[in-house]
């Protein structure tokens, strides 16, 4: 994982509780970078990929990128039916190549046919299967997919298949007449299960006529329908596998092979649903898998979050509600590195690396050891049209209420249990103006500076109430609002790590911000006081807000970050720290 | 707030447009190469816009985008096949907001907007990247592979992974056009 970084908690699973604790390797299921997560507007609470109902809005073949019309992915069960194909033996694309051209009398290359001369084969660029080797070859190069047809139809899987559809399909028939009754009335109800069940329920219902969305409910009532299920033949598939699951065949294969290459690898049989030979030889190209465009809402009010534009290869969508357009981006940087690399930098001039490799690189991969303080920078870029005030507030652990001031203990303190590090945050409240287009910049740094003026003031009193720690005495400011440029206000913060520390420094902050609605209109509001209101109860961060609700046009909104700076040298580099105060 | 990259003013030249290319870097018929603005071409690359197509005339070999990165080392180098007996080049396509990472060899056809290539890849000949596609450290696409919008894809050959998230365009922006503000030369001293 790389550090310094920043996560953002979705009370998705548990809404009643506080987020679990960061370093608990069980708990990055809860937390997500903000590029990953939705804002519900109606909610007014974040949305992840985990908790989202997701639905399939089109299909596309991820190598022709050609649209594929849902009434037609049935029938041709959801694989391209072009002429894309897959390697049987490495996954990869396979082309379509024409036999050798016949040479001419004096060597030279003729070609007739602008296509090639057939026979045409399937051919991997990357492992150098061909299809000839399996005896596949091709009249034309065109509708590959259709002169395969005949292929597929007679595989047992697909005659089993189109067996037990035809048994169940009077079933089907008979229920589909009650359940489409029953349907309006469940979808009122919305009993939600969970979106990966509801997603493969709605693909199923729509792919298998008859079959009904799964909801818990209707299941019970079909089992009380004794009589329903009673009429239904007892199934009877075309082969009895115990016959064909005979070996003798395989064995008699076993013993002529020479090398284990002839021998197909799992992976190369596993997509296959059917028992297949276990030889290479017999392994056939596949169609391609179809992908999909999925459209996503909020588990709760329904409301869209996500739908895609309709062309497949577009990156465009019609609607779009990132967690980026409500929340501040908040971004981390450790200053002690900027020095460690500008003198690296000097030694060697190593421009070039992609934005992952200066993440992944050694010396900017945070080191820090203990019994030493370190500052660290939060910036905070306001997406919105309006000012935004933040409060930051870390905590040490989720189970404790106590606030970082007391922890600091300072090293000096020979206590047991002692926390491994300690957090200085500013405590008071910052502003951070609006976003606005970048040539308004340069206007509205006078008025930025205005406002910082005012907040010295609120920096004394933060000052004056906050325990301050041992590195703070005489040295330059390091904690406290650092600098405002345009939309983005960056803070200092320190960490002080205890002697014997060791592990990561991850530790969780909420964040609240306080914003102005000037889009205050009757509907939202009403919201706001009715079914707006048990969801905020829900969210643990309202009962520390307090009244800040009350009024209409002013909004709070809260949320937990965990920040990883990174982890602690382990002690035996301890002598060669050259001490920092 | 993120750390700059520094550079030696005396290694790189800056076009009027932002373009930042290495003295290092080899390009070969740079009549043949468009730049769009703001790119930088790093210590070591190889741009061979002099593998064009025959015939006389102006033609574009390899053309980039805004705000692209050419890794240290990256070959970047035209596709070419023989069709109806004639060899012939054709050119490639970089969109923008391009990032390839250092040692990559590219022979791809068209590369779309956003699109991160990781270091040591291979890109193999007419291959085609959509938009906001990624591609992972030492990955290999064979010959001909199609990569769809948003996916990324890893391995040798390189496969579909996973899907990235909605919000990637806007966030492949930012990221590379930050790389540019903090690209920038070494103070004197």
């Amino acid at each position: 994982m790389s550090a310094p970084s920043l996560k953002i908690y979705c009370p998705c699973l548990d809404p009643n509780s506080l987020p679990p604790p960061p370093n608990l390797p069980s708990s990055s299921h809860s937390y997500h970078e903000i590029h990953d997560l939705y804002f519900c507007e109606e909610c007014d609470l974040i949305r992840c990929n985990r908790c989202v109902s997701v639905e399939v809005s089109g299909y596309y073949c991820p190598n022709c990128l050609f649209e594929v019309p849902s009434a037609s992915v049935r029938g041709e069960k959801n694989r391209c039916a072009r002429n894309c194909f897959l390697c049987p033996s490495c996954k990869n694309t396979l082309i379509v190549v024409p036999s050798d051209p016949p040479e001419s009398a004096d060597g030279r290359i003729m070609t007739i046919n602008t296509l090639g001369d057939p026979p045409f084969f399937l051919y991997c660029s990357h492992c150098r299967w061909d299809s000839a080797e399996v005896g596949i070859t091709f009249e034309k190069p065109t509708s590959l997919a259709n002169q395969l047809q005949k292929h597929e139809d007679s595989a047992p899987d697909s005659l089993e298949f189109e067996r037990l559809k035809e048994h169940f399909e009077p079933f089907i028939r008979a229920s589909s007449a009650s359940s489409s009754a029953s349907h309006h009335l469940r979808t009122a109800q919305h009993v939600h299960s969970n979106p990966i069940t509801a997603a493969a329920s709605d693909a199923l219902s729509r792919d298998v006529p008859g079959v009904s969305k799964y909801n818990p409910l209707s299941r019970s009532r079909v089992g009380r329908d004794k009589s329903n299920r009673d009429e239904m033949p007892e199934y009877r598939s075309r082969m009895d596998v115990s016959l064909t699951g005979s070996d003798t065949a395989n064995v008699q294969h076993l013993l002529m092979i020479e090398s284990p290459d002839e021998i197909a690898t799992l992976e190369q049989r596993w997509i296959n649903s059917w028992t297949s030979s276990v030889l290479v030889n017999d392994l056939k190209p596949l169609r391609i898998p179809l992908h999909s465009k999925k459209s996503k809402r909020c588990p709760t009010c329904r409301h869209i979050l996500i739908k895609p534009e309709q062309k497949p290869q577009s990156v465009r969508f019609k609607i779009k509600i990132a967690a980026t357009g409500y929340l501040p981006l908040m971004a981390i940087s450790l200053p002690f590195l900027n020095n460690n690399l500008a003198t690296t930098a000097k030694r060697s001039t190593r421009p070039g690396a992609t934005w992952e490799e200066d993440r992944n690189s050694p010396s900017i991969n945070p080191v820090m050891f203990g019994g030493r303080t370190y500052p660290f920078v939060l910036s905070f870029t306001n997406p919105m049209y309006d000012p935004i005030q933040i409060r930051i507030n870390a905590l040490r652990s989720p189970v404790s209420t106590t606030t970082v001031q007391t922890d600091e203990t300072g090293p000096a303190q020979p206590e047991k249990r002692r926390p491994p590090f300690a957090i200085t945050l500013p405590t008071y409240a910052f502003s951070v103006a609006a976003f606005a287009e970048a040539w308004e910049y340069d206007e509205d740094d006078d008025m930025i500076e205005d406002e910082h003026a005012d907040l010295v003031d609120d920096r004394r009193h933060a000052s004056a109430s906050t325990n301050s720690g041992p590195a703070r005495g005489g040295k330059a400011k390091t904690v406290g609002v650092l600098e405002k440029k345009a939309n983005t206000t960056f803070i200092g913060g320190e960490v002080v790590i205890g002697k014997e520390a060791q592990g990561d420094v991850k530790f969780l902050t909420m964040v609240t911000f306080t914003y102005r609605n000037d889009t205050v209109d009757e509907v939202d509001l009403g919201d706001e006081d009715g079914d707006g209101s048990p969801v905020r109860t829900t969210n643990p961060s309202s009962s520390v807000l307090g009244g800040a609700n009350k009024q209409p046009e002013i909004r709070t909104f809260s949320y937990y970050v965990v920040v990883d700076l990174g982890r602690i040298a382990q002690r035996n580099v301890e002598g060669s720290i050259d001490e920092r105060r | 707030m993120q750390q700059p990259i520094y550079y030696s003013r005396t290694e790189y030249i800056e076009t009027d447009t932002g373009n930042k290319v290495s003295r290092k870097a080899i390009i070969a018929g740079p009549q043949n190469i468009i730049l769009g603005g703001k790119t930088i071409i790093s210590n070591g690359a190889i741009i061979r816009g002099d593998l064009r197509r025959t015939g006389s005339g102006h033609t574009v070999v390899i053309s980039l985008g805004r705000y692209c990165l050419i890794g240290e080392g990256c070959i970047m180098r035209p596709p070419y096949k023989t069709y109806r007996g004639n060899f012939n080049y054709y050119p490639m396509k970089i969109g923008d907001h391009v990032h390839i990472g250092a040692g990559t060899v590219v022979e791809a056809a068209t590369i779309g907007n956003n699109v991160e290539i990781g270091k040591n890849c291979v890109i193999g000949k007419f291959c085609i990247i959509k938009d906001c596609a990624k591609i992972e450290d030492n990955t290999i696409l064979p010959p001909n592979t199609v990569v769809p919008a948003l996916a990324v894809f890893r391995g040798s050959p390189g496969r579909f992974v996973q899907e990235l998230s909605e919000s990637t365009p806007e966030r492949a922006e930012a990221m590379t056009k930050q790389y540019y503000n903090r690209f920038v030369p070494m103070q004197d001293r």
